[in-house]
């Protein structure tokens, strides 16, 4: 069913062309099957740190920081023993022979990338059935395989699992998911947007383009889960994630592309205005007495797209030429700014973005404490306003940093971000999700 | 430093199918406001009223010894590489990010006596006429970080030029307070740390502190504070004693406007319509 008579270009990240006059609906996360298929990923994949079982078991520090059992130890080769780990793990999560479980040996058997069959989600309702089926099993396999007798099982379990359930989540344990566990979500529908930049960074391996990509879907998707985009506004954020996430008419490309060399911020507004234009998205309404152009249009939420679109190319200019991330939130005050005074029209998500950047502008550079950029996602207190529009720049500016960080995002997103960009649908977000909305375009 | 070369968007312009585009940046009527446009626009040179040598800007920022190699963040980019992206492969690194230098800040405080800038003006400004600056604004301050290279030079300008009055802008790194409170006798916004005084021999102002209170070796003059008319024809602050706010209708139906298109646009985007 066509909804709206929106048509769209599709590009790479390199601005090739993919297709063209592709309706807007094909990348909805309702219909889109990549994204249907990355948010499944982000459900049912899990890393799991071997090495790190193996020396918490080796040292008896389980359980976070400053937990340590002194005269606990079971020293086992799990590195060494990775694939058979690994078959027999894949045989206790399986359902039936065939399913879509799978277990893959990585970085020469220090970790392994679980992906928990969608039969075991399916037979509940809470996404972190693949966190704990696979620490589970997981305990089992070791038990079993190393012949660990019920005086050293504690010990298994407490360096899978970590300090849970003392803890709400998996503190210090060794098995991660993506997600966090629901009661960390700052309110319902939250889930997808409760993944920290730096993850999304690692994931795409700070290609900033995919980084942008997929932290869009997945902040995007959580707006259908949200109850956001219903009604008027679910064009409003089909609009936002083709343009500002999927690098729709090759909007951001290009205005980066113009500006890359010696562009200011300033340039990349005066670049938006020049294609919104150009574009009939906008057009003069009137002279004002010094001379001024107020601007208007019949169309806000292609406004809002165009304006976010400029928002991303912003933020890959500023924070790309300074190769690093800490620019972001001067990005989304500043852009906004900068832009309803070259217009007369509202900046990104009507506001919301710029009064995001002034809090994270404060939680970000050591005022109130927080942390750096890469420690942010759509969940955190003081960018969950914005909605949608926000952290896929975040996850761009944190792929173009440089090091200029104590707490880099490797640090930060550990061995779940290494392990997920194994997964060439989250690594490369823009490819598939692209060539699935080119083969579904007759369905609309 | 000359300012960056006005503009991609101008270039485009140039070359678009009938329909030039000329940035604005700014509205309304009043003068203020038309200052507030012409600090905005990178085409604006700003006018340079005095000379800081390289070393003694150094000295008042106090990151660095003069003379110094730059200490760095991280290594090269050149020896380090970078990860396979079309955007680090389009957008040039700036000279201090492609050294990997530390990102250091130089932080003013702006008088509400008709100092020649206003905190937002500054951050706008910023954003328009040099790449790569991470600005906040904030009460009684408005810092400015960068690639400690990048900075230096873009300090240069914004101390050398109009937009700087000594007695009534300010360099501090800490303990801003001051932008609010009544002048001394010698016109000198308040300082509770006294990093400046006023000569009253040359007629200038002298940084005797970094800009975190770090007393100086050696006075470092930063030129004659403006006179009072010429700093109320360059300000582009409001006031109710000098340019009423009020006067400027242009200004103020803008504000309007944005408030009203924002409320609007989130009850119901689809609803605006050519207004």
């Amino acid at each position: 069913m066509r909804k709206y008579k929106d048509l769209i270009n599709l590009h790479d990240d390199r601005g090739r062309l993919i297709a063209s006059e592709v309706p807007i609906q094909t990348v909805s996360p309702l219909t889109n099957p990549a994204i249907q298929k990355i948010i499944n990923f982000v459900k049912q994949c899990v890393a799991v740190n071997l090495e790190g079982i193996q020396n918490a078991l080796a040292t008896g520090a389980v359980g976070g920081k400053y937990c340590s059992l002194r005269g606990r130890s079971v020293k086992k080769d799990l590195v060494a023993n990775a694939g058979a780990i690994a078959d027999a793990l894949k045989e206790n999560l399986q359902v039936t022979a065939k399913d879509d479980t799978e277990v893959r040996v990585l970085k020469g058997g220090k970790h392994l990338l679980v992906l928990v069959p969608s039969k075991r989600l399916a037979a509940g309702v809470e996404y972190t059935t693949s966190a704990t089926a696979t620490a589970a099993a997981l305990c089992h396999v070791l038990i079993d395989k190393f012949k660990i007798d019920m005086w050293d099982a504690d010990l298994v379990h407490a360096a899978v699992w970590g300090r849970y359930p003392q803890t709400m989540e998996m503190l210090g344990g060794n098995v991660a998911s993506l997600l966090s566990v629901p009661q960390q979500n700052e309110g319902m529908g939250y889930a997808l947007r409760n993944i920290m930049a730096a993850h999304t960074a690692m994931i795409t391996r700070k290609n900033a383009m995919n980084a942008a990509a997929l932290s869009s879907i997945l902040e995007q998707a959580a707006m259908w889960e949200m109850g956001d985009a219903m009604g008027n506004f679910e064009r409003f954020h089909l609009l936002g994630l083709a343009y500002q996430g999927l690098n729709a008419d090759n909007l951001v490309y290009s205005i980066v592309k113009e500006n890359a060399k010696t562009g200011t911020l300033g340039d990349v507004v005066k670049s938006t205005v020049q294609r919104a234009i150009e574009d009939d998205v906008i057009r003069p309404l009137r002279k004002e007495p010094s001379g001024f152009t107020t601007y208007t249009t019949n169309d806000m939420n292609k406004w809002n797209a165009y304006a976010a679109a400029g928002l991303m190319a912003g933020t890959m200019v500023t924070c790309g030429s300074a190769r690093a991330m800490q620019h972001t939130p001067s990005v989304f005050i500043y852009f906004d700014d900068l832009l309803e005074r070259e217009t007369g029209l509202p900046g990104v998500d009507f506001g919301r973005v710029a009064g995001t950047g002034v809090e994270m502008s404060f939680f970000s550079h050591s005022i109130y404490g927080g942390g750096n950029p890469a420690v942010f996602a759509g969940n955190h207190i003081v960018t969950r306003h914005s909605k949608g529009f926000t952290i896929p720049c975040v996850s761009a500016a944190v792929a173009l940093d440089a090091g200029t960080t104590i707490y880099t995002p490797e640090k930060l997103s550990g061995v779940i971000g290494e392990v997920l960009s194994e997964v060439p649908e989250l690594r490369e977000p823009l490819k598939y999700v692209n060539e699935a909305a080119a083969k579904i375009k007759g369905d609309f | 430093m000359t300012p960056t070369p006005l503009t991609h968007a101008g270039q485009i312009a140039k070359e678009a199918k009938g329909k030039p585009y000329k940035p604005q940046y700014y509205p309304g009527n009043s003068l203020p406001a038309k200052n507030r446009k012409k600090y905005l626009d990178p085409s604006y040179k700003l006018q340079k009223l005095r000379t800081i040598s390289d070393d003694d800007l150094v000295r008042i920022m106090g990151h660095r010894v003069p003379g110094q190699a730059y200490p760095s963040t991280h290594p090269p980019l050149e020896e380090t590489g970078e990860p396979a992206c079309p955007i680090r492969e389009m957008v040039t690194a700036t000279p201090g990010a492609k050294a990997g230098d530390r990102i250091r800040y130089i932080q003013f405080t702006d008088s509400v006596y008709f100092a020649p800038v206003t905190p937002y003006v500054r951050a706008w400004m910023y954003h328009t006429r040099w790449r790569s600056t991470d600005v906040g604004v904030l009460s009684g301050r408005v810092p400015l970080e960068m690639r400690e290279r990048d900075l230096e030079k873009v300090a240069k300008e914004l101390v050398e030029t109009e937009i700087f009055d000594p007695a009534r802008s300010a360099i501090r790194g800490a303990t801003v307070h001051g932008h609010a409170l009544r002048l001394d006798e010698n016109g000198l916004m308040f300082d509770a740390y006294r990093r400046y005084l006023f000569n009253k021999k040359t007629g200038e102002v002298e940084y005797v502190k970094d800009q975190v209170g770090v007393p100086l070796d050696k006075p470092i003059p930063v030129g004659k504070p403006m006179k009072e008319d010429m700093l109320r024809k360059i300000t582009s602050e409001w006031r109710i004693d000098g340019h009423k706010y009020r006067d400027d209708k242009e200004a103020i139906d803008w504000v309007k406007r944005i408030h009203m298109l924002r409320t609007i646009a989130g009850f119901d985007p689809e609803g605006i319509k050519g207004i």
